[in-house]
């Protein structure tokens, strides 16, 4: 019964740990969703650039001692910078019908990043400043780390801050508008490359709020996180259902809670593997994910 | 000599990979899962010569029946969704089996050495064709022999009636199957050839490497199965075989001196090729006109 109870407390407590590192996978999710529900197209790219951001906030210290909050800021205007950037290489170009080839130029852009990542850093991990990584709340059983509930709290007024900036003002409008019927707003008089861009800084702040968490959780930033994060943002978006945002967060949510139940249970290197077996699963049962409405759409 | 042997050698696989992506690509599938099956195969095939003591040609011919099978599995669930949502699928699969053989720790003691696969640390010592004297212009053909024979394979499909029924679906679904097409039997059938494929072309790798470990089997092995067609085009397999040409031989080692910066190179390549191009190097208007160049002249010699 005791050994139970242990048990138990264990993995709650890895199940709310979780939780909460998952508004970063949340964040990363929703901006995957954002693009793929204006454009029709995948940009692989994105978590790279997430991450790069992060890195050009980290470079910012190099040239003035700035406190963490600063660099984060830093990361997400790098981070939307790099975004645009992306817009334009890989997507401003390419046909509108041809969701394939904004897909290998995403590819590559993402190859690219990587790339430039290593070679500036010598691929070697980089510190990365936090908050409250000192602070530990101890609720008992249980205790919450700081810095994890910080990044909570962040990715939470993102979210909050994105669906106001959706709903509550005219480049929201004009988003949406763009997602439902890309022709039709286009008659409306609405600049579909330029809102396309918009959606892309959007995002690519949202991508770099979300690399600049995860550095901070983690405390390292390497160009090893490319990879992962960019796998983990695409099972999010399906499993929560490409184009759907409440979709995204629900599922980055569940996705950081199930990925840290199982890191508690079968270890680091195991740990991946359970969160894809998760994936197949929703391809199976459910394929057009939490929130997905229609049956057809690629 | 066997610095270009081994080139050859090289660009016959990464030839395996591409038409192993190829096969699915004319349903108009985009697999990422190719480096999945490629991993497969070369576990497979390794385990049986090293741990095994199996000859290279039985080893070879399990480890693609079971990357067969293997896509031939995921196939059926995979395909219910297509497009993105498939490249999605395909990545997570490629992944997962990554992470399989990045678990995978199967160690025996023969010939008192330990030998097999070792987890984190790779599978090394991969010594068939060493250890029993082949030189290394057998092995180019050995390779060689696979890479001619699914080629031709393939190029005799395209001109039978499976290949027709490949391109049909790949140009129009709906029509395809008011004709009478069982879309799913289709594509799970081109996925099974293009998994048998990649197995070869993997227990081929493993053998001309002699190591491998989980980091050879990434997305970016993925990346270049998928980029090879869409480089070289769809008319015929001798595109792919043109661009891993371009790609390995003049790209990646005409390259070598500019050292790690290559790499860069790739990934802007791609989004280059892609701006220009947005449906391949060689895309039907391309093929077409090359064809017409090739008509002009046998016209022209026609009339001399």
């Amino acid at each position: 019964m005791e050994d139970f109870w242990v048990e138990f407390v264990e993995i709650t407590q890895s199940v709310s740990d979780g939780l909460l590192f998952g508004s970063t996978y949340a964040l990363i999710g929703i901006g995957f969703t954002l693009i793929f529900g204006t454009m029709r197209k995948l940009n692989m790219a994105y978590a790279a650039a997430s991450i790069a951001g992060a890195y050009a906030g980290l470079a910012m210290l190099a040239f003035v001692d700035a406190p963490a909050i600063i660099v984060f800021l830093a990361s997400a205007l790098a981070s939307g910078a790099i975004g645009y950037a992306v817009y334009v290489v890989c997507f401003r170009f390419i046909p509108v019908d041809n969701p394939l080839a904004a897909l290998m130029t995403t590819i590559g852009a993402l190859f690219f990043i990587d790339e430039v990542i290593i070679h500036a850093t010598n691929a070697s991990p980089m510190a990365y400043p936090a908050i409250f990584d000192d602070v530990m709340i101890d609720i008992p059983p249980y205790s919450v780390r700081g810095d994890l509930l910080f990044v909570f709290l962040v990715g939470l007024l993102s979210m909050l801050v994105l669906l106001f900036v959706l709903y509550r003002t005219r480049l929201g409008l004009a988003t949406r508008a763009v997602s439902q019927q890309n022709i039709a707003a286009q008659l409306c008089g609405i600049d579909v490359h330029k809102t396309n861009a918009q959606t892309f800084v959007v995002a690519g702040v949202l991508g770099g709020v979300a690399g600049a968490m995860t550095a901070a959780s983690v405390g390292v930033l390497s160009p090893l996180m490319t990879l992962p994060l960019t796998v983990k943002g695409l099972i999010v978006t399906v499993i929560g259902g490409l184009g759907s945002i409440p979709g995204a967060i629900v599922a980055g949510l569940m996705v950081g809670a199930f990925e840290n139940v199982f890191l508690y249970l079968r270890g680091v290197n195991e740990r991946d593997m359970y969160v894809l077996l998760l994936l197949f699963v929703f391809l199976v049962f459910r394929p057009n994910g939490i929130f997905g409405k229609s049956i057809d759409r690629d | 000599m066997d610095y270009y042997l081994g080139l050859a050698q090289t660009i016959g696989i990464h030839t395996l990979l591409g038409l192993s992506a190829y096969v699915l690509m004319l349903t108009g599938q985009l697999s990422l899962a190719q480096a999945g099956f490629f991993a497969i195969g070369a576990y497979t095939a390794g385990i049986l010569t090293v741990l095994f003591q199996w000859t290279i040609l039985p080893a070879l011919v399990a480890g693609a029946l079971v990357a067969g099978f293997f896509a031939f599995l995921i196939g059926f669930p995979a395909l219910r969704v297509r497009g993105l949502m498939l490249v999605v699928a395909t990545i997570a699969f490629s992944e997962f089996v990554r992470l399989f053989f990045f678990n995978l720790s199967w160690r025996e003691t023969i010939d008192n050495v330990e030998v097999g696969p070792d987890s984190t640390q790779g599978f090394r010592e991969i010594r068939f064709f060493s250890a029993n004297g082949w030189e290394v212009w057998e092995v180019t053909l050995f390779v060689w022999f696979f890479v001619i024979a699914v080629m031709a394979g393939l190029w005799w499909m395209d001109r039978s009636r499976a290949g027709a029924v490949l391109r049909a679906v790949g140009e129009d679904e709906l029509a395809a199957q008011s004709v009478g097409l069982n879309l799913t039997a289709v594509k799970v059938a081109a996925m099974t050839v293009g998994g048998v494929i990649a197995g070869i072309g993997g227990a081929l790798y493993a053998h001309t490497a002699t190591y491998i470990d989980h980091l050879t089997f990434t997305v970016l092995l993925a990346t270049f199965a998928i980029a090879y067609p869409i480089l070289g085009g769809l008319s015929s397999v001798f595109g792919t075989l043109a661009a891993v040409v371009f790609i390995q031989g003049i790209l990646i080692e005409g390259l070598r001196f500019l050292g790690d910066w290559r790499n860069v190179l790739f990934g802007l390549l791609i989004i280059l090729v892609m701006n220009l191009k947005p449906r391949g190097i060689f895309d039907a208007r391309t093929a077409l006109l090359i064809k017409r160049i090739f008509a002009v002249h046998r016209g022209n010699r026609g009339d001399a």
